[in-house]
């Protein structure tokens, strides 16, 4: 029974019928809810959009990166400069995203040489120098004060609230930000980020330059996070240094984590995380809220290692496991062809008793940086 | 098309350490070199050089013409060359298939861009690779497989996957390190016979690590002996297993002659000590 539950749930038509349930859902909504829900969905998306740039280097790639709060908060300072200083809109948006592109791609091109470690301490740099940066430049940035810039009130036309304009903003810059992402990360750049991410010997092998592949993921990552800061203007149309504050990349990184690293769903939950957990903690026991929301954070990871993104993919292993133990109809036909062998049950011919002594010879030596 | 694989004078340091001594011989395009040797005697890491992964102190590493031994590991498909390990390194959370299909990562066209907009050609090559791969999984047998997930597979079947994935780059020269280790006699066989269907399409030339001697005198048309980093000699598998330096090597001074009866199969480095 458990089988069949999972097999409607595969099937090519219920996910078709469940996507478009849920775009008429996320549509709809903002028409019906009150203003503050509509905000906190906005905001939402926002931070899930920053926790998919992180997933792309972190969760895919495997590159520890504390400073995506950097490139979100450059992408927001970059659209209130922008704003403010009446260049089209269009034009915000690209420099919003290939600005932080660009410092993301020089950073990593240094960093990602370096190996190890290094890409983490760098970016651990990222927001600390960003925060005394952005009160020191403040003919651009506004210094301690911040900046802020109101662009995305509704146009007439629409006949829609601020807030409604603004959701609808975020879900559709949002939503093709993460299909992109998600058309990236399921082929032929998914494959190479995994690889990298879980053994550099092998990627090496197969063609992929873990060097090259990183700083691709890290430039990607700090893109989207450089979207994240223009959905972030249009929702908070407010930014200071405090913005790209260290201890919120901590929190991007543990949104990920209780989402679902490398996972796009995650990214989702991640946001979802990010914005509710604290509102709630607030409300719940201010005093307490880090203590909180460490406990969360422990008790995701000991219970689903994977972030609750892998819930599913947990629970089918359960059913399948508890299903699949009666009947062997799934073995191999492996056991019955090579019946030209007369005793294909023999044990194994092996080595290994002698070559399993040597260390795994998949160590590079070779740096893989040009 | 098959590529010839030369090398001369590969030297290979740690520190003061020598791993390879002067090492170099020609693989012929479209045939088999078996590459022996007892325990620790460099074999994987002159594969390593080979494949960029360990850079030579000194020597030279050529594919037909071209000088690769700078050549990082990543530059190695452009000269078509691939390679499996000694321990399979699958991604045993990943699919069979997507196992598999990393191994044509080189051969599919397009940047970022237009696969995170899906451009129609990348969604054609991303199919035609996928009906490739899972052929290829078919003919090794190992259809059944193809959706599983890597770590419910055996050893064995590992080791097959890891095959079926360095196939997927259309290499010219494939380098197998101990593909029949811990596998089955069946497994074996089947292994042997689709080697001898890489060699009868005589597009691959293919080195052989292996201590298993049935596999080595059923497929290598010439067999090198490393020892302590040094070529020991090279010549037919026959001549290889009767060899007296051979035989010192794997079993110290004394008898040839009780090994020679026993079964072929039994791989000489099962011997050493
Ligand atoms: N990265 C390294 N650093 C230092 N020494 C190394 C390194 N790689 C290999 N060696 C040494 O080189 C020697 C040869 O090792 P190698 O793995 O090439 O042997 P092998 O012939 O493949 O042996 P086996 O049959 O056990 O697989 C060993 O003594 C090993 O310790
Ligand atoms: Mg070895």
């Amino acid at each position: 029974m458990g089988a069949q539950k999972t097999g409607l749930l595969r099937t090519p038509w219920f996910q078709l019928t469940l996507a478009l349930v849920a775009v008429v859902l996320l549509v709809v909504a903002p028409l019906l809810l009150p203003i503050p829900v509509n905000q906190t969905l906005a905001r939402i998306g926002v931070f899930a959009v920053a926790v998919l740039g992180l997933n792309v280097i972190m969760g895919y790639t495997g590159q520890v990166s504390l400073g995506q709060i950097f490139f979100l908060g450059l992408g927001a300072y970059v659209t209130a400069y922008g704003v403010e200083n009446g260049w089209n809109i269009a034009l915000v948006f690209l420099a919003a995203v290939v600005i932080p592109g660009v410092v993301g791609l020089i950073v990593a091109l240094a960093a990602a040489r370096l190996g190890g470690l290094a890409i983490a301490m760098v970016t651990i740099a990222l927001p600390i120098i960003g925060v005394p940066l952005a009160k020191r430049l403040s003919d651009v940035t506004g210094g301690s004060q911040g900046i802020s810039a109101r662009f995305s009130s509704a146009p007439d036309w629409t006949g829609l609230a601020n807030d409604q304009w603004q959701y609808y903003l975020v879900l559709a810059i949002g939503g093709i930000s993460f299909l992109l992402v998600f058309n990236l990360v399921r082929g032929k750049y998914g494959r190479a980020f995994r690889i990298v991410k879980e053994n550099e010997a092998v990627a090496g092998a197969m063609g992929i330059s873990p060097y090259r592949y990183k700083v691709l993921a890290f430039t990607i990552a700090s893109m989207v996070g450089g979207v994240s800061g223009f959905l972030y203007m249009v929702v908070v149309q407010y930014t200071s240094p405090e913005t790209l504050a260290f201890h919120h990349s901590i929190s991007l990184l543990a949104a990920m984590v209780v989402g679902g690293a490398g996972s796009i769903i995650g990214s989702l939950i991640g946001g979802i995380y990010y914005v509710l957990v604290p509102n709630f903690t607030n409300e719940v026991a201010p005093t307490l809220t880090s203590l909180i929301q460490g406990a969360i954070l422990l008790l995701v990871l000991f219970i689903l290692p994977g972030g609750i993104a892998s819930l599913p993919r947990v629970l089918r292993r359960w059913t399948g496991r508890s299903s699949r133990s009666s009947p062997p109809a799934s073995s191999p036909p492996e056991a019955s062809a090579p019946s030209s062998d007369p005793s294909p049950s023999t044990p194994p011919n092996t080595s290994p008793s002698t070559s399993s002594t040597t260390p795994p010879s998949t160590a590079s030596v070779k740096e893989d940086s040009p | 098309m098959a590529a010839r694989l030369t090398l001369a004078d590969v030297n290979l340091h740690f520190g003061g350490v020598t791993v390879l001594k002067d090492v170099g011989f020609t693989v012929e395009p479209g045939t088999v070199l078996g590459l022996v040797g007892p325990n620790g005697a460099g074999k994987t890491s002159l594969f390593n050089c080979i494949s960029g992964h360990y850079r030579p102190s000194s020597g030279s590493i050529r594919i037909d013409d071209a000088e690769i031994s700078q050549t990082r590991p990543a530059g190695m498909s452009r000269h078509g060359l691939a390679r499996t390990f000694q321990h399979p390194a699958l991604q045993l959370e990943s699919t069979v298939l997507d196992n598999v299909l990393l191994g044509g990562h080189a051969r599919l066209p397009g940047g970022p861009a237009s696969w995170a907009v899906r451009l129609p050609p990348m969604v054609r090559s991303e199919r035609e690779l996928r009906a490739e791969a899972l052929d290829r999984l078919e003919e090794l047998g190992l259809g059944w497989a193809a959706h599983r997930s890597a770590d419910e597979l055996s050893h064995g079947l590992h080791k097959g996957v890891e095959l079926c994935r360095a196939l997927m780059a259309r290499p010219q020269v494939l380098l197998l390190d101990e593909p029949a280790a811990g596998l089955s006699h069946g497994e074996v066989d089947s292994f042997i016979q689709t080697i001898h269907g890489l060699k009868a399409a005589g597009e691959i030339t293919l080195v052989i690590v292996e201590h298993h001697m049935g596999v080595i005198s059923a497929l290598a048309d010439r067999v090198v002996v490393l020892n302590h980093g040094s070529k020991l000699m090279e010549g037919t598998a026959c001549q290889a297993q009767s060899d007296p330096r051979v035989i010192e090597a794997y079993l110290g001074k004394d008898s040839m002659d009780s090994n020679d009866s026993t079964d072929t199969r039994d791989g000489i480095g099962d011997d050493a000590a």
